[in-house]
């Protein structure tokens, strides 16, 4: 599916233009919805990302399915709900591309992160990561991924989006 | 090589990534006649005026209309028939249908015809499916050429009602409407079958221009009863089809069994470039080449006595790894998607108009003006957004500016809408 980034209606994969506004869909790269983002379109903020500072505040007693991605260089702690898919990518109000993790926040941009770039999926207790064919690939552990085939990801394991890195952890 | 339709087809993507989600493809399906002869026999034309002479069709556009009708009884061969009648407050055969023999004659009874009194259309349209019906033709195209300028009132179920026994009686119908005041959903619905058509006359100087276009137009009529099947491969759909050219129009189709889908597309006069644009909904599929759509073209050339004849054409789709992909789409399917879009927007906005949505018809008519400048059509853009901006203002379209747009759009009107641009 891709999503009209006028209107907002989702459209199929291979629209040229929206079915209901009318918008050219040319420049809308297709790429998996979460449910998660899905869920933002009624509210149209941006949920389950929380920025919590490392240093200032210590993370909160989790419950034991959650899990984290730690910003290397800025230290940034996102703390995420286990159980559903999670989008990595950068937002854009025009496109409507809410990501649940926004790493906007931390110069995505320059770091070559893709708006939708990868996506995180459970799995039966462990996690899947997915590169969505972003424009400068996903790597973990220094190693990059094929795009749209799903890799399992360990607690501790090094990802890389563009040239952003994060500690992926499980609580 | 024996005469016949040649198919040709362009997707919008050839090559589609591997992606697990069904995916979208236009096409656009060109047909062609090849290898027909040029002195193959014409059809005889079996040709009814249906004209209006309400007291506002008085001077230049009933004038017109004759100096038309004049041309018209030059144009006709002598296998041809043609008849003529008028309407007012009441309708009358001023022409029965006959031989164009003896033009001197038909021409004096043209220019007997005065202006004077009210519009009642149903009983002329009456007149005029009888008179279509009086020669005996073993083959040939029958149509009714209706000229109105205004509305008539109370009996507008009667001239569908009318239209719809000729269309199925084989007798397609040319609807014009001149001016600012006929009513253009009834011409619309009249015309709404795939033999038919409604155009917009803006001036009585294009009268003779268009009349003749069209007795020539039906004249080049070589190939009937074309009919278009789609087999969609197992999980596919055809989703809509469109004819693009030689003017915009939808065409119904009927999924007559699984994966398969039909729909009618009348006669073809030669002189008409015909194109069509299908969105074609593809299943997942595993990289590499698969059939997707296999296209049958029936028809029938009574000029050359070939009934029942056949072109195929089986559309192939190239599946490959996504990172392998681009998303370049053919420049000449994004260009007649784009009008097709505006044609449907402008549609919207006057469904939006009658419901009372402004706000939404306001934007419909914003959006139609952009694709139409990003398709070239400059000076239509400019009178869609102008009438954006009197709805968003006044909560009103101009009668003028909403005929102008829809036919517009369609490619039915001289000047703006006819110049066709290549890409």
């Amino acid at each position: 599916m891709i999503r009209c980034r006028n209107c907002q209606a989702n459209q199929m994969n291979g629209a040229i233009f929206c079915s209901e506004c009318g918008e050219s869909l040319l420049n809308v790269r297709p790429a998996r919805e979460t449910t998660a983002s899905l869920n933002q379109q009624s509210s149209d903020m941006p949920v389950v990302v929380e920025d919590v500072p490392e240093e200032t505040t210590p993370a909160p007693l989790l419950a034991l399915n959650t899990i984290s991605l730690v910003v290397i260089n800025s230290g940034r702690r996102i703390n995420l709900e286990a159980g559903e898919e999670l989008l990595v990518g950068r937002k854009d109000n025009q496109r409507g591309i809410f990501p649940d993790v926004d790493l906007g926040l931390d110069g995505g941009y320059d770091a070559g992160v893709s708006r939708r770039h990868a996506i995180i999926t459970p799995d039966h207790g462990a996690y899947l990561l997915e590169d969505l064919s972003s424009a400068n690939g996903t790597f973990i552990n220094g190693r990059r991924i094929a795009p749209q085939s799903p890799t399992p990801i360990q607690h501790g394991d090094e990802l890389r989006f563009g040239t952003l890195i994060l500690r992926f952890e499980l609580n | 090589m024996a005469p016949g339709i040649q198919l040709r087809s362009t997707l919008s993507r050839s090559l589609l990534p591997d992606i697990t989600e069904e995916q979208l493809v236009y096409v656009l399906l060109e047909v062609s006649a090849h290898g027909v002869p040029t002195n193959i026999s014409k059809l005889p034309l079996n040709l009814c005026l249906v004209i209006d002479r309400s007291s506002s069709m008085r001077g230049e556009r009933l004038q017109q209309v004759k100096d038309a009708a004049n041309r018209i009884v030059d144009m006709l061969t002598d296998d041809d028939y043609l008849s003529l009648v008028t309407f007012n407050d009441r309708a009358e055969v001023v022409i029965p249908a006959q031989r164009p023999q003896h033009r001197p004659d038909l021409k004096r009874m043209i220019s007997g015809i005065e202006a004077a009194g009210g519009t009642e259309m149903a009983t002329g349209m009456a007149l005029a499916l009888q008179e279509t019906q009086r020669p005996l033709m073993g083959r040939g195209v029958s149509r009714i050429l209706l000229l109105t300028d205004g509305r008539t009132y109370g009996d507008e179920g009667r001239c569908v009602e009318i239209a719809r026994r000729a269309q199925g009686r084989g007798v397609g119908l040319t609807a014009l409407g001149i001016g600012g005041e006929w009513n253009e959903d009834l011409l619309e619905t009249m015309s709404a079958r795939e033999n038919s058509r409604t155009q917009y006359i803006t001036s009585a100087a294009e009268i003779t221009q268009i009349f003749t276009d069209e007795v020539k137009r039906m004249h080049s009529v070589f190939a009937q009863d074309l009919q278009l099947r789609a087999e969609v491969r197992p999980g596919g759909m055809l989703r809509s089809l469109d004819r693009v050219r030689p003017f915009i129009a939808t065409v119904p189709i009927v999924e007559e069994k699984d994966l398969l889908w039909t729909s009618s597309l009348g006669d073809w006069p030669g002189t008409d470039p015909q194109a069509f644009l299908l969105e074609v909904v593809v299943p997942p599929l595993p990289a590499g080449d698969h059939p997707l759509v296999r296209l049958t073209l029936r028809y029938s050339l009574p000029g050359a006595n070939l009934m029942n004849q056949e072109g195929n054409l089986v559309l192939r789709i190239g599946v490959r790894p996504s990172a392998n992909i681009s998303y370049e789409v053919d420049a000449t399917v994004r260009h007649w998607l784009e009008r097709l879009v505006a044609y449907r927007l402008q549609a919207g906005a006057w469904q939006d108009v009658e419901a009372g949505r402004i706000e939404e018809a306001t934007r419909r008519l914003q959006m139609a003006g952009t694709r139409l400048f990003e398709a070239g059509q400059i000076d239509l853009a400019r009178t869609v957004q102008e009438e954006a901006t009197r709805l968003s203002r006044s909560g009103q379209t101009s009668a003028e500016g909403r005929k102008r747009i829809k036919y517009g759009t369609r490619g039915l009107m001289q000047g703006e809408g006819m110049q066709e641009r290549e890409v």
